[in-house]
C-alpha cells in the first residue's frame, strides 16, 4: 500500500471519527408572544429582511443547513448561532427594556450599513442575505423610532 | 522550507506578544454610546415627587414598625450607608429565615426596567409593597396591620394627609409605597464614570480607561449597557455554558414560561466593589470571581488574571457618592398605646 492511500484513508478515518463529536444544535423553546415581530410589530418589510439576513444567527427560528451537521464545520456554525443569539436574539425580545432594544437595532443598523453583518462567509452561502442600502434603511428606521 | 518556518515562528511571535500587549487607554467615543450618564431624577409615572412625599417614604424606609417584629426595616437589608446593601449572600429576615435570593441594592434602582431579580415588579413603588408582606422578610401578615400601625401613629397620619391632600383615606399600603418609591427615586450615586460620559476625558484615569476598553473589548456591555450599566434587560444565566446552580430557576417562577428559565434581570453595575457578594444566589464572594464568572459562562471567553484585574479597575470607577444629607434617618414618631405590639411568632 503506497503512502498515498494510507494517508487517504487516515484522513477518512478521522474526518469520520469527527462525525460523533457533534455540537449542541438546537432551536431553544421560546415565547412566540415575546418575539420580536408579536412585541415590537415591525412593518413587513423589515421583518423580511431581519428574517432572511439575521435570524439563522440571531433567533431561535435558525434554518440549520445540511452542511451544519459535518464536523468541523459544525462546530465554526453552531459557534456562530450561539454567539450571535447570546448577542442578539430576536425571539426573546421581550427580554427587553425599550431602552436595550433600542440600543441593539442602533447597533445592527450600523453593522449592517458598515458591511460587518451579516457575516461575509454567510452572505457568500445566502445570497438572500446580502442586504442593499434600502434594507439596511429599514433596520436604521427602527433603531430612530420612539 | 526554512524561510516558511521563520515566516511562521515570527508569526507566533507576534501573536504572542499581541496577547500580552497593554490595553490601549484611548477610548473610541463611538463605543461609548451604548452607555449614558446617570439622570438626576427618575422620572415617575404619576408625575414630581413632592417633597412632602419623600419626606414620608424616608421615615418609612428606616421604621422597623412595618416589620411584624418590629426589628427590620428596609434599611436592615439595604443599608444606605452601605451602598445600600448588607453585603451578606442572602438577608436575614423574621426571626433569623433566610431569603433566598441577594439583597440587591437600592441605590439607582429605580432607574431600572423592572425590581427583583425576576423583574416580578415594574417599578420601585410596586417592590416596595413586597417584602413588607413576605413571611421570611418583614413578615407581615395582612396588609389591615400595616394599616392599623401607621394610623396608630398620628405623625404618620398627619405626615401621609400632607403627601395625599387629594385622598380622603391617605393611610393605605398603595400611598406607604409609593412614599417610599418617591424617596428611592433620588436615591441616586453619580460618578467619575459621569464625568467621563459627559466629555471629561480626564474623570477617569489611564488605567480606568484601558479597563473600560478590555471590557468592551470582551463584550461585557452586551448587557451591561445604558445609564446602569445593567438593569435594563433580562438574561438567561449560562448564555453560552450552562450555570452549575440550577436550583433557583428566576424569572421562570413569574412566568412559568420554559423559555425564561434560569432567565435573571441583569444587574446593575455602578457602586459593584462595595455591593458584594454577588450574583442572585449571592455566593459569589470576590468581584475577581464575578468578573471571571461571567465572563466564562455569559461570554464564553476565560479572561488572563490582567484582564480581570483591568475590568475591576474600570468597575470601581463606577463607585459613586453616596448622598449623606439626604439620606439622614429622620427622628421616627413614637408609638402610642394604640399600636400593635411587636409579635414574634413565627
Amino acid at each position: 500500500m503506497s503512502w498515498k492511500v494510507k494517508l487517504a484513508i487516515l484522513v477518512s478515518l478521522l474526518a469520520a471519527g469527527l462525525q460523533l463529536y457533534q455540537p449542541e444544535r438546537s432551536n431553544p423553546p421560546s415565547n412566540p408572544g415575546g418575539s420580536f415581530e408579536a412585541v415590537a410589530r415591525p412593518a413587513p418589510e423589515l421583518a423580511n429582511v431581519l428574517r432572511r439576513a439575521c435570524y439563522d444567527c440571531h433567533s431561535n427560528e435558525t434554518r440549520w443547513p445540511w452542511y451544519s451537521r459535518v464536523s468541523p464545520v459544525s462546530w465554526l456554525i453552531a459557534r456562530d448561532v450561539r454567539r450571535g443569539r447570546a448577542h442578539l436574539n430576536f425571539s426573546e425580545w421581550n427580554r427587553l427594556s425599550p431602552q436595550a432594544a433600542q440600543h441593539k437595532l442602533r447597533e445592527a443598523c450600523e453593522e449592517v450599513r458598515a458591511g460587518e453583518m451579516p457575516l461575509a462567509l454567510y452572505r457568500w452561502f445566502h445570497s438572500e442575505a446580502r442586504l442593499s442600502a434600502a434594507d439596511a434603511d429599514w433596520i436604521c428606521a427602527a433603531s430612530k423610532a420612539p | 522550507m526554512r524561510h516558511a518556518l521563520i515566516a511562521i515562528a515570527l508569526g507566533i511571535l507576534a501573536f504572542g506578544t499581541g496577547c500580552q500587549r497593554k490595553p490601549s487607554d484611548v477610548v473610541d467615543p463611538a463605543k461609548l454610546k451604548v452607555f449614558e450618564p446617570l439622570p438626576e431624577v427618575v422620572a415617575a409615572s404619576y408625575g414630581t415627587p413632592s417633597e412632602e412625599l419623600i419626606a414620608l417614604g424616608r421615615m418609612l424606609y428606616y421604621d422597623p414598625r412595618l416589620s411584624k417584629s418590629q426589628q427590620i426595616s428596609c434599611n436592615t437589608c439595604h443599608d444606605l450607608n452601605k451602598y445600600g446593601v448588607d453585603n451578606e449572600p442572602t438577608s436575614e429576615g423574621h426571626k433569623g429565615q433566610k431569603g433566598d435570593r441577594n439583597s440587591p441594592t437600592v441605590y439607582n434602582a429605580a432607574a431600572q426596567f423592572a425590581q427583583f431579580w425576576d423583574g416580578r415588579a415594574p417599578d420601585v413603588e410596586e417592590q416596595a409593597k413586597g417584602p413588607v408582606m413576605n413571611p421570611v422578610e418583614m413578615a407581615m401578615p395582612s396588609d389591615k396591620l400595616v394599616i392599623a400601625v401607621l394610623k396608630s401613629i398620628p405623625e404618620y397620619v398627619d405626615a401621609f394627609r400632607r403627601a395625599f391632600p387629594k385622598d380622603k383615606d391617605p393611610v393605605n399600603l398603595d400611598n406607604m409605597a409609593r412614599a417610599i418609591g418617591a424617596f428611592e427615586r433620588r436615591l441616586l450615586t453619580p460618578a467619575r464614570w459621569d464625568k467621563f460620559l459627559k466629555g471629561d476625558a480626564q474623570a477617569l484615569t489611564s488605567a480606568e480607561k484601558a479597563g473600560l476598553n478590555v471590557f468592551l473589548e470582551a463584550g461585557c456591555q452586551t448587557c451591561h449597557l445604558g445609564a446602569l450599566l445593567g438593569g435594563t434587560m433580562f438574561q438567561k444565566l449560562g448564555l453560552m455554558k450552562p450555570y452549575p446552580d440550577q436550583s433557583d430557576p428566576g424569572r421562570y417562577r413569574v412566568t412559568k414560561n420554559e423559555a425564561d428559565r434560569m432567565v435573571f434581570k441583569v444587574p446593575m453595575l455602578r457602586n459593584v466593589e462595595k455591593t458584594a457578594p454577588y450574583f442572585h444566589n449571592g455566593k459569589v464572594a470576590t468581584l475577581e470571581q464575578a468578573v471571571q464568572e461571567m465572563a466564562d459562562y455569559q461570554l464564553g471567553k476565560t479572561l488572563s488574571r490582567k484582564e480581570t484585574e483591568a475590568i475591576i479597575t474600570f468597575l470601581k470607577s463606577l463607585t459613586g457618592e453616596i448622598p449623606f444629607d439626604y439620606i439622614k434617618q429622620p427622628e421616627l414618631p413614637k408609638s402610642t398605646a394604640r399600636t400593635p405590639k411587636p409579635d414574634l411568632s413565627d
